[in-house]
């Protein structure tokens, strides 16, 4: 009888262990009396494992254990060897091999598979953080499915991946493989941010977001605006940019920066630049302080570029006035009186170049209450015959042969 | 005669107190420099981390097409080379329970199953050395964001000794496939899931016509059976130094001539592990023995090449660096003509001793699976240094060698004993007598006796019809200390095992260099 009912185990093992023809799982039993009284070979990660043996020869054979995590050695109580909680927590193969005083007697496999019934938990992973409107740009999401033990779910595991952007919430549900469910999410046409999440049955993954910024600004108009029209050289002229849109007409972000290139009567180059908040952008220069007229155009380096703008500056004053006093030597220039006859602002620039053959000397003075004195002391300027040329917001006059005495 | 005291004492004092102020300016210089040291201010950085590879399994990118994004040539290799070191920290903290180097390469989460697995370990007391031998990677995807790469890893070929409470359990091969999920953190590709997918018996099959092949007790070289009658060389001036700054292939062209000359048909070299670039093998050594086997070639000599001499790490951390050594060297010449043989290391039994048997042979036994693998041409042998030791490892070998020292009168019983019991050519690849007789050592050999010896060895040869090479060619004049030792004595002996001498006269025993 009990010789039967041994039979009948092993007969049972066998008929189990072929219906479950698992392609990895191979077993050599290197002596034939040693037998294994488990026959499962698939376990959950979590599930309690115990390998019972019959008829080890010695007392102190021990079982060596290779898992996914590396390895260790478990020692029995009456031919039972219970694998640590360690092990059969982690997925994957284990490889057991049966010792005894260095010989190995049986060795076998079995799995741990990830254990779908506890808490699962969805790992993501998603990136690029920000992206750009217009269909070609896009973000991916990756979800690592996991078990409680932190095992990655088996492939084929389905994954609703959803997001939401504006009007827009879709779902799409994919099947994991080689531990990852993962989509690409393609930008809208509209910028804004989009929020991105996964789910696996009730168990939902945090929320994500990526920001989709506007696409590359499109050509753009600017205007300009001023005090008035003079060339006083003392108000301040604005260039202002329409606001700047890509070509789906989103706003492109704050901070881009517009640089306004100014090309005057003399083809000299005048710059000045802005960034743009809500899409504006606003340049500002002095006014030049002659009669001048310039072309404006506002570029976004290498992106795009404005229509040009022409501008012209009318001159203050036609005339002004230069009186000679002390022996010659105290110049007083002005009153120098604007386009109301209003004195001019203070601080008006006005030179004085002092000419002796082919000697030149230039003086710099600048208006207070609309009028400005040179003096040239005899120390330094010799009596003699000078060329005086006196130059005021672009007028200029020339006086030849004053005497200094 | 007082003052000659006085001018005595006088050069005391003064000296005394010279020598002192010497010493104690070399005192205080000392102290400054020590207090100095250690302070290089470019360890603040990472650059200078000495970077000398430890671990360099055989790894090959069989596939990185992917459906999340193309690799890049410069991220492929950074994820190899932190997914190796991966590899080797864990074998580190398996074997010392140390787990330095863990957190670098394993993310949090997977870090704590290394240190619950370790914990285990260290309160049992069971210690794991192992390696792996090759990896094959398949790219399975790699993110867009360039943060996130999953691997498979098929057909990892590990090797694992355990120990428990310092007794030897058992050793184990096997082959794994793995399924790795690695993320990039602080600039280092971390470990995030690791899960081995499947175990398989380990498989080794390498089936092409060779070259050389041995059947039953017979060489068979091109189809037709060959006979060694060799002999050991190295060139006079450059013992144990062959393919140092010595090297002149002129010189070996004349000494393969007076070899062939004399009836030889297969010599014996040796490679010094180091002086050949260890893992890393030099371009220009190989051209030397590139040299040197052409003109065997073409002088129509066999030539048995013996590696790793004098390696001694044979640690289970160490493999991978003697495998690309093995490799580079023996897949360089796996199509040579004048190869006859590789013997994978001289003496390696005068190592159990001290290295440990199990380590020696694990080593010697997964070497010749590796040369084989690199060169399935030529043969591999071991070169025993004791006639008794034949028997070992035999199933991995092509040819068994041996070496034979002992008295003439007992071999041909001990080889015919021996013989019966193994079923590969046998090769006698040493065997001489030093004419030593002189002040180290009176009672020494002279070259009469010298002349004898090989005189009635070469006819017990004859008899049995047994594959030969003598020790050696020439009589040194330099012995490096690291062959036979620092004594005088010693070193003497080494030094007149020659068929010519010093002068480059011919010995008595030269007449008997072959039969």
């Amino acid at each position: 009888m009990q010789y039967r009912k041994k039979h009948s185990i092993l007969c049972m093992s066998v008929l189990i262990l072929g219906s479950l023809g698992f392609g990895s799982i191979w077993e050599v039993a290197l002596k034939d009396d040693i037998t294994l009284l488990t026959p499962k070979k698939i376990y959950s990660a979590g599930e309690k494992v115990t390998l019972d043996f019959t008829g080890i020869p010695s007392e102190n054979a021990v079982l060596l254990i290779n898992s996914s995590y590396g390895q260790t050695v478990v020692t029995s109580e009456n031919e039972n060897f219970e694998i640590p909680d360690f092990i059969t927590q982690k997925k994957g193969n284990i490889h057991y091999t049966l010792i005894t005083e260095t010989q190995k007697i049986v060795e076998g496999d079995m799995y741990i598979k990830a254990n779908p019934d506890t808490t699962i938990q969805l790992e993501s992973y998603v990136g690029p953080p920000s992206i750009i409107a217009g269909k070609r740009d896009f973000t991916m999401h990756v979800v690592v499915p996991t078990d409680h033990y932190d095992n990655p779910l088996v492939d084929s595991t389905s994954v609703t991946l959803k997001h939401q952007f504006l009007d827009n919430e879709k779902e799409n549900v994919v099947l994991s493989k080689d531990m990852i469910a993962w989509e690409n999410i393609f930008s809208y046409e509209a910028s804004g941010r989009l929020l991105i999440f996964s789910q696996i049955e009730n168990v939902s993954s945090k929320e994500f977001s990526v920001d989709v910024f506007s696409d590359l600004p499109v050509d753009f108009k600017i205007e300009s605006k001023r005090k008035h029209s003079y060339a006083d050289g003392n108000q301040i002229v604005e260039f202002e940019t329409s606001i700047l849109k890509d070509q789906y007409d989103n706003i492109i972000s704050d901070g881009t920066l517009v640089q306004f290139i100014i090309k005057d009567s003399k083809q000299s180059f005048l710059r000045t630049q802005g960034s743009t908040i809500k899409g504006k952008a606003i340049g500002k220069i002095l006014h030049p302080d002659h009669e001048e007229s310039w072309k404006v155009e506002a570029f976004v380096s290498g992106i795009a570029k404005s229509n040009t703008l022409e501008i012209n500056f009318k001159p203050v004053l036609e005339d002004f006035t230069v009186q000679y006093s002390g022996n010659n030597r105290e110049i007083t220039v002005g009153p120098l009186l604007s386009f109301m006859d209003q004195l001019i602002p203070d601080g008006t620039r006005i030179t004085l170049a002092l000419k002796h053959n082919d000697k030149e000397e230039t003086l710099v003075k600048t208006t207070s209450h609309g009028k400005a004195k040179f003096v040239l002391r005899p120390e330094f300027y010799p009596s003699k015959k000078y060329e005086i040329e006196v130059k005021a917001l672009g007028i200029k006059k020339i006086l030849k042969e004053v005497k200094l005495k | 005669m007082t003052k000659w005291n006085k001018n005595i004492y006088r050069t005391l004092i003064i000296g005394s107190f010279v020598g002192l102020v010497i010493l104690i300016v070399f005192g205080i210089s000392q102290t400054l420099s020590y207090l100095n040291t250690g302070a290089d201010r470019s360890s603040m950085l990472r650059v200078v981390i000495d970077k000398t590879p430890v671990y360099v399994p055989k790894i090959i990118w069989e596939d990185t097409i992917n459906p999340g994004r193309p690799i890049e040539k410069q991220t492929q290799l950074d994820i190899q080379k932190d997914y190796l070191n991966a590899w080797y920290v864990k074998q580190v903290a398996f074997q010392t329970h140390n787990t330095k180097g863990i957190e670098d390469y394993y993310t949090a989460s997977a870090r704590k199953n290394i240190e619950r697995l370790l914990d285990a370990n260290a309160k049992e007391d069971i210690r794991i050395e192992s390696t792996t031998i090759n990896h094959h990677l398949f790219l399975d995807f790699y993110s867009a964001d360039g943060q996130l790469v999953v691997l498979s890893d098929k057909n990892v070929k590990e090797y694992q000794r355990i120990y428990k409470q310092d007794q030897f359990l058992i050793e184990t091969q096997h082959e794994s496939d793995y399924q790795v999920m690695l993320l990039l953190e602080d600039g280092y590709w971390r470990v995030r899931h690791m899960v081995k997918e499947k175990s398989h018996p380990r498989q080794d099959t390498i089936k092409v016509k060779p070259m050389m092949f041995a059947a039953g007790k017979k060489i068979f070289v091109d189809q037709n059976e060959y006979q060694i009658k060799g002999i050991n060389y190295y060139p006079q001036k450059t013992p144990w130094d062959m393919f140092g700054d010595g090297f002149d292939l002129d010189i070996i062209a004349k000494d393969f001539d007076i070899i062939k000359g004399e009836g030889l048909n297969t010599i014996r070299i040796f490679i010094q592990y180091e002086d050949f670039g260890k893992a890393f093998v030099k371009a220009e050594k190989l051209l030397k023995l590139k040299q040197v086997l052409d003109t065997a070639e073409t002088k129509g000599i066999k030539v048995i090449i013996t590696l790793f001499d004098f390696y001694g790490d044979y640690s289970v951390l160490d493999w991978t660096l003697t495998h690309r050594h093995a490799e580079q060297i023996t897949s360089a010449f796996k199509n040579h003509k004048a190869i006859l043989a590789w013997d994978i290391k001289n003496e390696p039994n005068l190592d159990f001793k001290n290295r440990g048997k199990q380590n020696v042979m694990a080593w010697l036994q997964e070497m010749a699976i590796q040369i084989k693998k690199y060169d399935p041409n030529h043969l591999v042998t071991i070169g025993w240094s004791d006639i008794e030791s034949v028997s070992l490892l035999q199933d991995h070998l092509d040819i068994v060698s041996f070496h034979y020292y002992q008295d003439i009168d007992d071999f041909s019983e001990l080889y015919k004993n021996i013989s019966d019991q193994i079923d590969k050519p046998m090769v006698l690849q040493e065997f001489g007598l030093s004419s030593n007789r002189g002040f180290w050592s009176p009672f020494g050999a002279s070259q009469k006796k010298q002349a004898e010896y090989h005189h009635s060895f070469q006819s017990l040869i004859k008899n049995q019809n047994i594959h030969y090479l003598s020790w050696t060619l020439y009589d040194f004049e330099n012995v490096p200390s690291s062959v036979s030792g620092k004594f005088p004595w010693r070193k003497h002996k080494q030094k007149h095992f020659g068929f010519i001498d010093h002068k480059g006269n011919t010995k008595e025993a030269f007449e008997y260099i072959s039969n």
